[in-house]
């Protein structure tokens, strides 16, 4: 069986998408929005390799990344993962959420980026301090926050997806939110606003994975990866998106009604 | 005063029966407990029948199902809780229901499915004479939290169990394995054969070593994170097997293997023979939804519940394996199903759909499925909107000979038996 969209054979654009750390942060079906960036790209005749960076990889292949991911993981991963981000690590991610390289962080690796996360104990865990944010887990008594989830973002677009996490994290006053929330929790489940927006860089809760019934956010980071990669003006050919729309609109009706 | 609870319990199974309320199999012991907190304490501390507990992510249904044929056929009577009725009230329920008369319980033994996260709970109350722990991989994570969580949960339980329980543990399985480590039990290990295979799959859960995370090496891989493992740090590994070969399966599916050599290692821990379990087995049927053949207006339908990665995963093995030519999956985000799907972009259809020559999706979540199967790469199937219809359209379309293969998540496949044999369970 063959792909509902042809593919143009145009190889005049290429981009590397950096996975961080695969194996340790995969949790919430994360590898659907990598599947979903590099199809987006080679429906449209856009050369796309993934970059997997597992534990001790070498930190100058950050500098070759066109796109970063990093998705969600289980506490124990992510301690292994924070003991494997070296300075040097942490310099050179900083630099290229700080130049405009589009990136999308989910769950665990949004938190992560912020100053730090304080655990149910009350002990503290340094972030990477690349984002002004940080977040707390409220203690074993309170509930985690999950649910299906409808968020609008600046352009007014309706993102859904389904959160689940126990930290509630909070926004410095200068850094905005991904979105704010229609139906659901967010970041924190009282100011109303979801993830986090900074540069081209997306910090957000919201697993389904993401990217498949919202593929206007996969395009964005195609784009904006693309106009920095060949600075030119890039418009994105349209793709048939109707399955994304209708796995959407069943979100919408299930949480309105 | 259990005297009493048990007359009310039975009374109250028996009406619900009588109004097909379908809630017999967890509300007497919900009420039992509500009132003597230590109904269950009381019904099994003196006991003259064995428990055996049956434990893990997949394969609990098929293993005590396994287990009841073996022990039923060699003379021994054995009674269950219902398949999914597997938390405390569910299995206060069968208790209740397999009172006789006289107040007492006329078995040899009880085989429980016990949910992962009550598995801890359950075990301050009964003391099994067995544990059957089969798997943990990633399901529902809306519900059971992640795979580490529940893991540690069970090894501190397990360290403070009375001496006089056996343990029954799949090796292959690292966090499984490591439940054995240090406890004062007595310790079975079941493996299968592996063959030699590099990288574990995607979306494998345990490939960290529990003694010291460092990344685990497989000599060989069955699937998922199951194999022939060893940490290259501390050098913890592998226990050796007791059992990783046995001659007759009634089922097929490597992920069988396991629950067929977790069922026989008991039995043979319980001094039943080869001959004998084989004896047993050629007379077995499978669980309902699992593997289940449904005959439906002359046609033939097979059902594989598919309810996680691991599960799916194997269920398209399975499939694939038995030529399959027609298949439907069904997508529900029901309680029992998660409410979250994004697990079905950990399941591997790029690489299992090749060999199908007709694909249909339905479910609640019908476009989500439809949406993965396009991004893995096909173009060529049908969506539903509605199960009755879609079951009602793809039987009529198939040929007399062909079986059509149903992969549904748990609440599907509860609809669907609805619709092919009138009743959900049995």
């Amino acid at each position: 069986m063959k792909n509902n969209q042809s593919s143009i054979v145009n190889r005049q654009y290429s981009l590397t998408i950096g996975w961080l750390y695969p194996g340790l942060m995969s949790t919430y079906g994360d590898r659907g929005n990598i599947i979903v960036l590099t199809k987006r790209c080679e429906w449209r005749g856009i050369k796309a390799e993934v970059l997997n960076l597992n534990q001790d990889f070498d930190s100058k292949l950050l500098n070759d990344l066109d796109i970063i991911f990093m998705g969600g993981a289980q506490d124990l991963q992510q301690k292994i993962v924070s003991s494997d981000f070296s300075k040097e690590k942490i310099k050179l991610l900083r630099e290229k959420v700080e130049n405009g390289i589009p990136g999308l962080y989910v769950c665990g690796a949004y938190q992560f980026l912020g100053k730090y996360y304080k655990e149910a104990n009350r002990s503290k865990i340094k972030g990477l301090g690349i984002l002004d944010l940080f977040t707390e887990n409220p203690g074993e008594g309170k509930k985690r926050l999950i649910g299906n989830i409808a968020i609008k973002n600046s352009d007014g677009n309706v993102i859904v997806g389904f959160e689940n996490h126990g930290g509630r994290t909070y926004l410095g006053e200068r850094l905005k939110p991904f979105g704010h929330v229609m139906e659901g929790f967010g970041n924190n489940g009282i100011d109303k606003t979801e993830g986090a927006i900074y540069k081209n860089s997306i910090g957000t809760y919201l697993h389904g994975p993401i990217l498949p019934k919202n593929p206007e956010i996969a395009d964005f980071l195609i784009e904006k990866a693309l106009v920095r990669k060949y600075k030119k003006k890039i418009k994105l050919e349209k793709l048939d998106d109707s399955l994304s729309k209708k796995a959407k609109e069943t979100i919408l009706r299930k949480i309105v009604s | 005063m259990n005297l009493f609870l048990i007359l009310f319990g039975k009374i109250f199974i028996f009406l619900s029966n009588l109004v097909n309320l379908g809630s017999g199999s967890t509300w007497p012991g919900h009420v039992a407990l509500g009132i003597n907190r230590n109904f269950l304490k009381d019904a099994v501390v003196k006991r003259k029948f064995k428990i055996i507990f049956v434990a893990g992510t997949n394969g609990k249904t098929t293993t005590g199902k396994f287990l009841q044929t073996i022990l039923e056929a060699n003379g021994s009577r054995v009674f269950q809780n219902n398949s999914g009725a597997n938390l405390i009230n569910g299995i206060a329920s069968s208790i209740i229901k397999n009172y006789n008369i006289l107040g007492k319980l006329n078995y040899d033994f009880a085989v429980f499915e016990i949910d992962e996260n009550n598995l801890p709970i359950i075990l301050e109350t009964i003391s099994p004479d067995f544990i059957v722990c089969l798997n943990l991989f990633r399901d529902q994570l809306d519900r059971y939290g992640e795979v580490n969580t529940i893991s540690e949960k069970w090894r501190n339980a397990f360290l403070k169990l009375p001496k006089k329980t056996k343990l029954i543990l799949n090796a292959d399985d690292p966090k499984i394995a490591y439940l054995g480590e240090n406890v004062k039990n007595e310790t079975l290990y079941f493996g299968v054969k592996t063959i030699k295979k590099n990288a574990p799959e995607h979306a494998s859960d345990s490939i960290y070593c529990s003694k010291c995370s460092a990344n685990l090496e497989y000599k060989s891989i069955a699937f998922s994170h199951l194999g022939d493992w060893i940490c290259p740090k501390c050098g913890l590994k592998r226990p050796l097997l007791d059992i990783n070969f046995f001659s007759f399966c009634p089922l097929p599916g490597l992920y069988n293997k396991y629950n067929l050599h977790a069922a026989v290692l008991t039995s043979k821990s319980l001094g039943i023979s080869n001959e004998q379990i084989i004896r047993a087995l050629k007379s077995f049927h499978p669980a309902f939804g699992r593997q289940e053949i449904v005959e439906y207006k002359n046609k033939k339908i097979q059902i594989f519940l598919s309810k996680n990665p691991a599960s799916f995963n194997q269920s398209l093995n399975a499939v694939n394996e038995l030529k399959a030519k027609h298949i439907f999956l069904v997508l529900n985000d029901r309680i029992p199903d998660g409410r979250d799907v994004s697990w079905i972009w950990d399941v591997d259809f790029e690489n299992n759909l090749k060999n199908f020559k007709k694909i249909s999706v339905a479910g609640d979540r019908v476009y989500d499925m439809a949406l993965r199967l396009k991004y893995a790469g096909i173009s060529d199937f049908i969506t539903y909107e509605a199960l009755s219809d879609a079951t009602t359209k793809e039987t009529a379309l198939l040929a007399s000979s062909d079986i059509l293969y149903i992969l549904p998540t748990y609440s599907a496949m509860l609809d669907l038996r609805k619709i092919l044999i009138g009743k959900k369970i049995l």
